[in-house]
């Protein structure tokens, strides 16, 4: 009873693995995907009203959800109470303080570094640079993305058989 | 006395607040930064420095705190100044930036002059109440106080139009009348034809005539019966008629009173037919 609970587990255990990969691919890919269309509002919000980059960050938080959220309302209350020396500094020590997808984070700190810098049409590229990237990074993640999670998800419960079998 | 000092604070390095602060709040009129040197505190009558030196550190991040941080909403930095909250003007130097001719930013900038807005009620309250006046006086004479006083007290009476190139002229927080339209960060000569047109005012009122744009809009504007309120860099009435640039205005008598100011900021009134 005690051999086919511990193969249980181990299979459950490999499986999860496996599931949570999967799930955190499809997390990164939605993020991504959310993180395109707030660079796309927020691109509109300067063509069309050039508005000030604090307010810009806040627009961003309210367009966004989750981790991405909570990254650009504490950049646009930094902006706001006038703390930042250095824009890029300030938006990659907030980054450190998320657990945030790898493409995600690339593109933010890219994002970072572009803030602020720049008068409208530079801004505006600069932003548009993000936004193509980031559309590259998410048509890599979803290039075969269904199969590549279903054999993460195949690979993991195999591997657990397997250590069922060879250890219990 | 009216002064939006908290956010002059905001833009000023966080380690030289203090100082600031304690130093200049009733009486600073500029405060200076310089890279490699000292601030300098201006004060009504004499000047302070502080310890530390000014970095470019410094200088980015009161250009970027006045500016909140958004390069594109500072276009008057091709102009070499930039109006943080407050109605306080940053006058900036370093290296001019050309593109095709046209001034395009200061790159590198080495230097700024926070000038404090301050507001003062009531300082106006001897100028004359009727017709178009001009107010003489160099930098810092206080021409734009009292220009601000008496757009407050002619709106009491008559629909007033202000057209605030700068955005200094009324910042949040101070009292504007209560028959002033104001259309802010637009240039003069347009300006005063776009509320001629479309706000039906009875006084029309421009700060610093730069350009000879400005007094023919200002022409302009006279010939369709508005009054103007108006102020001029010259030290006397002679130095304006000298001048070149007004010419036009001096010659058609436009103004009818002349408010020249005095470098301790007091003012006094001169009446004037004709050019």
């Amino acid at each position: 009873m005690i051999r086919l609970l511990g193969a249980a587990m181990l299979v459950a255990g490999c499986g999860g693995f496996g599931f949570s990969l999967a799930s955190a691919q499809r997390r990164e890919a939605r993020m991504l995907h959310r993180l395109i269309s707030v660079l796309q509002e927020m691109e509109w919000e300067l063509k069309y009203r050039m508005t000030e980059l604090p307010e810009l960050c806040s627009l961003a938080a309210d367009a966004s959800g989750g981790s991405l959220r909570s990254v650009f309302r504490e950049l646009g209350e930094k902006l706001r109470r006038r703390e930042v020396l250095d824009i890029s500094a300030c938006f990659n020590d907030i980054l450190e303080r998320r657990n945030l997808p790898k493409y995600v984070r690339r593109n933010l700190k890219q994002l970072g570094a572009c803030l602020g810098r720049f008068d409208l049409e530079g801004q505006v590229q600069g932003l548009e640079a993000v936004r193509c990237q980031c559309r590259q990074d998410l048509a890599r993640l979803q290039e075969n993305g269904p199969q590549r999670m279903r054999n993460y998800q195949i690979l993991a419960l195999c591997a657990g058989a397997a250590l069922a079998i060879l250890f219990i | 006395m009216m002064c939006a000092w908290d956010k002059l604070m905001e833009i000023i390095p966080p380690r030289m607040r203090e100082p600031v602060n304690r130093m200049g709040r009733d009486t600073m009129q500029e405060f200076r930064i310089r890279e490699s040197f000292p601030p300098e505190l201006v004060l009504q009558k004499s000047s302070h420095w502080l310890d530390d030196k000014c970095s470019r550190e410094d200088i980015a991040f009161c250009l970027q705190s006045a500016s909140r941080y958004s390069p594109w909403a500072a276009d008057s930095l091709k102009k070499g100044y930039l109006t943080a909250p407050g109605g306080h003007r940053i006058g900036v130097c370093g290296q001019a930036l050309y593109q095709k001719g046209q001034m395009m930013g200061i790159r590198e900038p080495n230097s700024l002059c926070i000038r404090v807005a301050r507001d003062f009620p009531g300082v106006g309250d001897r100028a004359p109440q009727e017709g178009s006046v001009l107010i003489l006086g160099a930098p810092g004479w206080g021409k734009t106080t009292l220009l601000r006083d008496l757009i407050r007290q002619r709106s009491r009476t008559q629909a007033v139009a202000v057209v605030d190139e700068r955005g200094e002229l009324f910042p949040e927080g101070f009292d504007r009348g209560c028959r002033t339209d104001i259309l802010q960060g637009c240039r003069k000569a347009e300006g005063v034809q776009q509320v001629l047109r479309t706000m039906g005012p009875a006084c029309i009122a421009v700060d610093e005539i730069t350009a000879g744009e400005d007094c023919a809009g200002l022409l302009q504007a006279v010939g369709c019966g508005v009054t103007l309120l108006a102020t001029v860099h010259a030290a006397s009435t002679e130095e304006f008629i000298r001048r070149p640039l007004y010419r036009s205005l001096a010659d058609k008598g436009i103004f009818q009173w002349f408010l020249i100011m005095h470098p301790d900021k007091s003012y006094r009134a001169e009446r004037r037919n004709a050019g």
